[in-house]
């Protein structure tokens, strides 16, 4: 018996052992092989194979950029490969021990840790670099060079948003919404929903008629404001309820470009008083302040929940989901809800350039010339066509006229989670210098896939077609206001220095949301006044004057030009 | 010989233990990573200013102290009784399993631990149904949205936990008691209770003691993890603790020197514990630390 064990170990670390170093062997005769590839290929620019790194602040698991198509055919065109890796956990936290290591990868994606990172001094600028070896990423970001360089005149990051060519509007809502589920406006006949409170009287007569689901009672509304980090998502509703697109903690006067502060204004008081209204009622999930990510997104995957308010970037996982497993009824449509009907919704982005958020070079690289050229190479409009498109004939196809199409297959396997991985989207389509999302090609196709009218068509099923027709609108994003050009926008994306009154306010400010939105929510009729009067009393406390006199500053600055 | 075998020790404890303490000194600057000690400004006792002119300091300091208050003392004594229970057991395949059990969730991390935790507590969670079963309550409770809860939930979480892990030093110091003493005790015919009384319990005692103190100098690090993972909007009142405020207000902005200052203000605490506590085992005529 001990003898025939002993023997099934043995074999079993042979086997494991002889896997390894085959597989191991493998990786080696592949890289050979890419070595010829790239050296046939090369003119001027070095083609030694190489691995830099790559590290992504933004979420999404670590690969090998040659283990997906994208990143090896750029292997191929330039000998380039990429250690690639995203944060795990606390965003801060990891940036702050990159810093007091003083140790970077090649290159980052800072997203939300910029502020920190060049304060640190841990990018290096690319002005040089860019006007010796790039004509590629000067043809992309010329008109936007003023917007790029920060104040001492360094261009630290190249951001994602330089749209070139023209601007295509989205015919899919990306952005903020109040997403509601289809059965329920198939149950009363698609009725036209335009203020919070038809939109919440829908709901509340929907939940009357079918409490349950599946044996478990149905979940009127949601926002994901317990998912830590998200909680902007319960915070920013009021600004888009009057009628103001996403500035981040301010609304911006059309006229005066007069910055204000809607904390604690009559539009929160009644964005509260209106959740308050609904939880009185039992619509409002009692998990609102406290469920994580997973529980959130579970709640939403389970069709159980009727409403739910959130920008598309939080959910997409959720409702990619949701459309792959084919029930209509159970998925969510957005809509424009505002405070009242003379309002005009505002919740597609304006054209906007975000200035703030791109990818930079770290004052640890090795060889910032090669990633410059990289880049260069990457922003070639046939590269550019790779990275959204992939190759012709594979994962899109040209009608005669010369548009780009998708068949049904290649559309799934462009929404699938699991083939952008291996495809290598994931990876190359959003967080590297590139065009911005709204961008048209030389040849007229749209940059993004989603923008292309033929496959937003292609892209809609029966269900959306019915709920299209009953709006009579063409597009989702049809059912929304056109957006007004604001010269400023976003204002959110305004650089504000490290430790300065401003930052500490806006963490003073959430502090303060944070703790007294529950207890406006889950307050009882009587208390809510009193209540919200201690909040006002409370966020008097903290320089409001301040902040909106150095957010107008630099709004009125924009608007001059100067960015 | 002994002098100079000891020298590369020293030389050890100066070099980690002592150098490092020049860092305080970002505590009076207004620190800036990518630049040297002469180009860094001085702000005097601005960093500590702020954090002791600031409300939400003194509300973060006492869920520092209560929390670790309840984590010092149920710790101590549930991994005490522990100790004691499986110490009295005879059946040594029965004790060995109870006491693996009971140290594995040690080994898991705070947040894998921590979604454990929450979704046991969600109003769905395992939790609300068995009370509910149980008809103990008729309503759902959600756990981690009321505040005066959160001690409590953290509490036990830390000791299920850690529980088996903290028995381990226990069991080890009953191991050292002499074994005549427990026959000579029978043979004087003491109880069960009565020879855990007046022999293991003493027996235990220098060990006890000594961990006391030692913990005593912790009494301002209430953990970081658990707080950060279970807290939210409704509870914040009372789970945001030192290390998050410092989390906030310094390393999120990069304000090196406040984070310092509440680090330097932890050390000073501690130390005065961790004295107070030496000094009062030396008075009472127990073992000590020093």
């Amino acid at each position: 018996m001990i003898n025939k064990k002993w023997l099934k170990t043995s074999m079993a670390i042979i086997m494991a052992s002889a896997l390894l170093i085959a597989g191991c062997s493998n990786g080696g005769e592949k890289n050979a092989g890419n070595n010829e590839a790239g050296k046939t290929e090369g003119s001027e620019v070095s083609t030694e194979p190489v691995t830099f790194t790559y590290f992504g602040f933004g979420s999404n698991k670590d690969v090998l950029a040659s283990d997906t198509t994208i990143g090896k055919v750029l292997e191929q065109q330039t000998g380039v490969d990429w250690k690639m890796e995203f944060v795990v956990g606390d965003a801060s936290t990891k940036s702050g021990v990159m810093i007091a290591g003083g140790e970077y990868p090649d290159v980052i994606s800072p997203v939300a840790e910029l502020e920190k990172l060049i304060d640190a001094g841990a990018l290096i600028p690319l002005n040089d670099l860019i006007e010796k070896h790039a004509p590629n990423i000067k043809r992309v970001y010329g008109d936007y060079m003023d917007k790029i360089k920060s104040e001492d005149g360094n261009i630290y990051i190249l951001p994602y948003t330089a749209n070139v060519n023209g601007y295509l509007t989205e015919p899919d809502i990306g952005q903020g919404a109040f997403w509601i589920q289809r059965r329920v406006l198939k149950e009363f006949g698609y009725p036209e929903v335009k203020t919070l409170d038809q939109y919440f009287e829908l709901i509340e007569k929907y939940q009357a008629k079918y409490p349950t689901m599946d044996g478990k009672s149905t979940i009127g509304f949601i926002t994901s404001a317990g998912v830590s980090g998200d909680f902007y998502s319960i915070t920013n509703v009021p600004m888009h309820l009057a009628g103001y697109p996403n500035d981040g903690n301010v609304m911006v006067d059309m006229n005066t470009h007069e910055a204000k502060v809607y904390a604690a204004s009559d539009f929160e008081k009644k964005w509260l008083s209106a959740l308050n209204d609904i939880n009185s009622k039992g619509l409002l999930d009692p998990e609102t302040f406290t469920a994580n990510k997973d529980q959130y997104l579970a709640k939403l995957t389970s069709g159980r929940v009727l409403g739910y308010f959130n920008y598309g970037w939080q959910t997409g996982d959720a409702t990619n989901n949701l459309k792959a497993a084919g029930n209509d009824d159970l998925r969510y449509v957005g809509l424009p809800i505002v405070f009242d009907e003379s309002i005009k919704d505002a919740y597609i982005d304006p054209p906007a350039f975000v200035n703030n958020r791109g990818i930079g070079i770290s004052v640890s690289a090795k060889d910032p010339v090669r990633i410059i050229k990289y880049w260069d190479n990457l922003l070639t409009e046939e590269n550019q066509k790779l990275v959204q498109w992939g190759q012709e004939g594979e994962t899109y196809s040209k009608n005669e006229e010369g548009r780009f199409v998708m068949d049904k297959e290649q559309l799934a396997n462009r929404n699938d989670n699991q083939f952008k991985r291996s495809y290598g989207w994931a990876y190359f389509d959003y967080e590297w210098p590139r065009y911005g999302s709204n961008s048209v090609f030389e040849d007229g196709n749209s940059y993004s896939v989603g923008n292309q009218p033929e496959v937003a068509a292609a892209n809609y099923t029966e269900g959306d077609l019915k709920l299209l027709e009953s709006y009579k609108v063409e597009t989702f994003s049809k059912m929304f206001a056109q957006p007004v050009e604001r010269p400023w926008y976003p204002a959110w994306s305004i650089l504000k220095e490290q430790g300065s009154p401003e930052q500490i306010y806006n963490q003073k400010s959430e502090d303060l949301q944070k703790k007294y939105y529950p207890k406006l929510v889950f307050a009882s009729k009587s208390a809510y006044e009193s209540i919200w009067n201690e909040y006002v009393k409370e966020f008097g406390k903290l320089d409001v004057a301040g902040f909106e006199a150095f957010i107008t500053n630099k709004v009125k600055e924009r608007v001059a030009g100067n960015w | 010989m002994l002098m100079l075998m000891s020298l590369p020790f020293l030389a050890w404890v100066i070099l980690f233990k002592y150098v490092p303490l020049w860092g305080w000194t970002i505590a009076f600057q207004k620190f800036k990573p990518a630049k040297d000690l002469f180009d860094q400004k001085w702000v005097g006792l601005d960093n500590f200013t702020f954090l002791f002119k600031e409300e939400a300091f003194y509300l973060v300091l006492r869920n520092t102290i209560v929390m670790s208050s309840i984590n010092l003392v149920l710790g101590f004594i549930t991994a005490i009784v522990l100790a004691l229970l499986l110490n009295e057991l005879r059946n040594v395949y029965f004790k060995r399993t109870v006491q693996t059990i009971s140290y594995l969730p040690h080994f898991i991390s705070w947040v894998v631990a921590a979604n454990i935790v929450q979704t046991a507590l969600s109003p769905e969670g395992i939790v609300n149904i068995l009370l509910l079963k149980l008809q103990l309550i008729d309503q759902p409770i959600l756990w981690l949205g009321k505040g005066e809860y959160f001690w409590g939930i953290l509490g036990i979480s830390e000791i299920w936990k850690n529980v088996g892990w903290n028995t381990i030093i226990y069991l080890a110091a009953i191991l050292t008691i002499d074994p005549a003493q427990y026959e000579a005790a029978e043979m004087d015919g003491a109880s069960r209770l009565q020879r855990i009384w007046h022999i293991t319990l003493p027996g235990m005692r220098p060990v006890i003691v000594i961990l006391l103190i030692m913990n005593l100098g912790f009494i301002l690090e209430s953990g970081f993890e658990p707080q950060y993972l279970l807290g939210n909007s409704m509870n914040v009142d009372y789970s945001e603790n030192l290390d998050i405020f410092v989390l906030k207000y310094g390393m999120q902005m990069n304000n090196y020197g406040l984070a310092t200052a509440a680090g330097m203000f932890k050390t000073v605490v501690s130390f005065i514990f961790l004295i107070a506590a030496n000094h009062i085992a030396k008075r009472l005529g127990q073992s000590r630390l020093y």
